[in-house]
């Protein structure tokens, strides 16, 4: 009993969705039917009588292409979770220049309004999407669309047959009713494929916007390492520089009183000594800020479990990492373990962090979990934001779970060959 | 007493063994890479070594793996490792082994001769010598101070500078206290730390060993 239901309402869900497919896939073709159907009526004797049906062909297929093939793509996607992406080209911000006129990306206007215009028509001409698109509404309903309307196109056999007292229609009649109510649970499927197949992104834009993506990432890299560069420079330039200045005139003066008042000369060297300490640990934070030693030394998971010992939450780490990883990587992941750990320790108010790092065939993957109260969300401009365009530079990602109230869970993900 | 100086910078080796033969001791190997401190460490048997954490020819913790590999083959091998750098990490895989006769000091500790020297003497006398700054950092980790928290103030100090290497007289000096109040401190202490009178191994290594070891 309970499989007929189930069975029943999965027909009535397909029935609706073909429906919906063949309204949708038909939509231009009726256009095209209603536009002969016109030139039938005006007399195929009338020259003029062809003209006003193309314009309507015409006209109406490129003003119906982009919608028809919006619904489809959030048909889809709505029922069977398969995300087909639209790829248009973006437009590019319009902006008035000194001189006055209006600069589209692509041509000068004198006006905002011819700007915007001309843009419009040069993206929907230049776009391959608009051409695909095109393609899309001539297939779709020789495809998707013919099978999709074999359930409608039963149950209306069936409404005109079953009417009729003779024995010929009404069974007819039957027959599409047993078709209809056979074929509504699979009609619809069709759409699926023949929109990935035909709506889906040729490889070349693709590309075009993985191209985009990598030159972001090759600025923002390059941006940063000159900010990087220009602290050290500075740090080195104020602090250890000038105490190894400074070290050296109280040496020279030494040397000078050596004769004369050594007692003098002998504070001078001690404050000497003191100079140089100082400027050793100067030194030292400096180089633990560009990479700490221990990474240098022993690698990421020996540098996780040093820093582990060191923070202020209760942190365990268990690591399963088999080979050696490219330094940058490291140094990655290893900064962004540092940044959660102390997000968890400042906002989340955590007491206790779990760090994990396993490796397998596809990549390595970084776990820290804490117990604080959750709330952490990638905003714009933020550090976790930030976290993952350092990692976007090897491909990785970042994952956030952080309920408020907590606990907060990030999983960073980086592809690596397995050695 | 008979030294052994590793160290792949020139300049750096050199001062040392000058200083250290400045302080009327011997030097009896110099070594410049790792494989040359473990082989010389093993030939020599120095009274005591001084070895830097980073060596070629990795550049990375050879100088520490070959002091672990020579204390594996003749345990208690008294060892002064010298670091760029604070690490936890390094300072516990040192002290695991519960033998003593080992120091953990920062470079720039080098500059002042006498307290280097010092600490030279009670490492090859087995006991510990760390750096102050080792300590500090140590103590202020965060699972050290959670372990310690039945500690009181003054208890928590003298343990500082019992694992700095002090000796009770000493550590009596250094907090105006005196030596019965100081016996009185470490023995409440060994008892919260659960260090036995009868112990066998170095009561203040193991007391060092108690906040590195995991709860």
């Amino acid at each position: 009993m309970r499989q007929v239901v189930s069975w029943a309402s999965g027909a009535c869900v397909g029935f609706v969705r073909a429906c919906a497919v063949t309204v949708v896939s038909m939509l231009v073709p009726a256009v095209w039917a209603a536009a002969v159907a016109w030139g039938i009526w005006w007399g195929a004797a009338n020259p003029w009588s062809w003209v006003g049906p193309l314009v309507l062909v015409c006209v109406g297929t490129l003003a119906l292409s982009r919608p028809v093939c919006r619904t489809v793509r959030h048909l889809v996607a709505k029922w069977t979770a398969t995300t087909v992406p639209a790829g248009y080209r973006q437009a590019a911000p319009v902006t008035q220049l000194s001189t006055g006129y209006w600069w589209n990306g692509r041509s000068y206007e004198r006006t905002r309004r011819d700007a915007l215009l001309d843009q419009r028509t040069r993206n929907r001409w230049r776009d391959p999407a608009t051409w695909r698109d095109l393609r899309f509404t001539a297939i779709v309903p020789f495809t998707a669309g013919v099978v999709a309307a074999v359930p409608p196109a039963g149950i209306a056999v069936a409404v005109l047959g079953l009417g009729r007292p003779d024995l010929a229609p009404r069974l007819a009649g039957v027959l599409g009713l047993v078709v209809a109510i056979a074929s509504a649970p699979y009609a619809w499927r069709p759409v699926e494929p023949v929109a990935v197949r035909f709506l889906r992104p040729s490889p070349a834009m693709l590309l075009a916007g993985r191209v985009d993506e990598l030159t972001a990432q090759r600025a923002d890299t390059t941006v940063a390492q000159a900010a990087e560069i220009r602290r050290i420079e500075r740090d080195l330039h104020d602090g250890a520089q000038a105490r190894l200045v400074g070290l050296g005139l109280s040496l020279a003066t030494a040397e000078k009183l050596m004769e004369t008042d050594p007692e003098r000369a002998r504070a001078l060297l001690r404050e000497a000594r003191a100079g140089a300490t100082a400027s050793l640990t100067e030194l030292r934070e400096l180089v633990r800020g560009i990479n700490p030693p221990v990474l240098n030394e022993r690698g990421l998971v020996d540098a996780v479990r040093a820093f582990a010992l060191d923070s202020p939450l209760e942190t365990t780490v268990d690591a399963d990492v088999r080979g050696p990883l490219d330094p940058p990587v490291e140094a990655a992941l290893y900064f962004g373990i540092a940044e959660l750990a102390a997000n968890a320790a400042k906002h989340a108010h955590a007491t206790r962090a779990r760090i994990s790092l396993t490796q397998d065939d596809t990549g390595l993957a970084v776990e820290v979990e804490d117990d604080g109260r959750g709330g952490a969300a990638m905003r714009p401009g933020g550090g976790l934001e930030g976290l993952r365009r350092r990692l976007a530079v090897f491909d990785g990602t970042v994952e956030i779970t952080s309920p408020d109230g907590g606990p907060t869970r990030v999983r960073m993900m980086v592809p690596c060959a397995s050695s | 007493m008979r030294v052994l100086v590793a160290e792949d910078l020139y300049l750096l080796r050199d001062g040392m063994v000058r200083l250290i033969e400045a302080y009327g001791h011997e030097v009896v190997a110099t070594a410049a890479t790792g494989p040359e401190t473990l082989d010389a460490l093993l030939k020599w048997r120095p009274d005591v070594s001084v070895v830097d954490v980073r060596m070629p020819p990795d550049q990375s913790d050879e100088g520490l793996r070959a002091a672990l590999a020579a204390r594996a083959e003749v345990p208690g091998l008294p060892v002064l490792i010298l670091s760029q750098h604070v690490e936890q990490l390094y300072a516990r895989e040192l002290l695991a082994d519960g033998a003593g006769g080992i120091g953990y000091f920062l470079k720039e500790s080098v500059f002042d001769g006498g307290q280097f020297v010092d600490a030279l003497e009670r490492v090859a006398g087995g006991g510990t010598a760390m750096d102050p700054a080792v300590i500090a950092k140590l103590l202020a980790g965060g699972s050290a101070t959670r372990r310690l928290g039945g500690l009181t103030e003054r208890e928590h100090a003298v343990l500082a500078l019992m694992a700095e290497g002090l000796s009770n007289q000493a550590i009596g000096r250094r907090l105006f206290l005196s030596d019965s109040a100081i016996s009185k401190y470490t023995t409440s202490m060994f008892g919260k730390l659960g260090i036995t009178d009868d112990e066998a191994g170095n009561r203040r290594v193991l007391a060092v060993l108690a906040y590195l070891n995991n709860p």
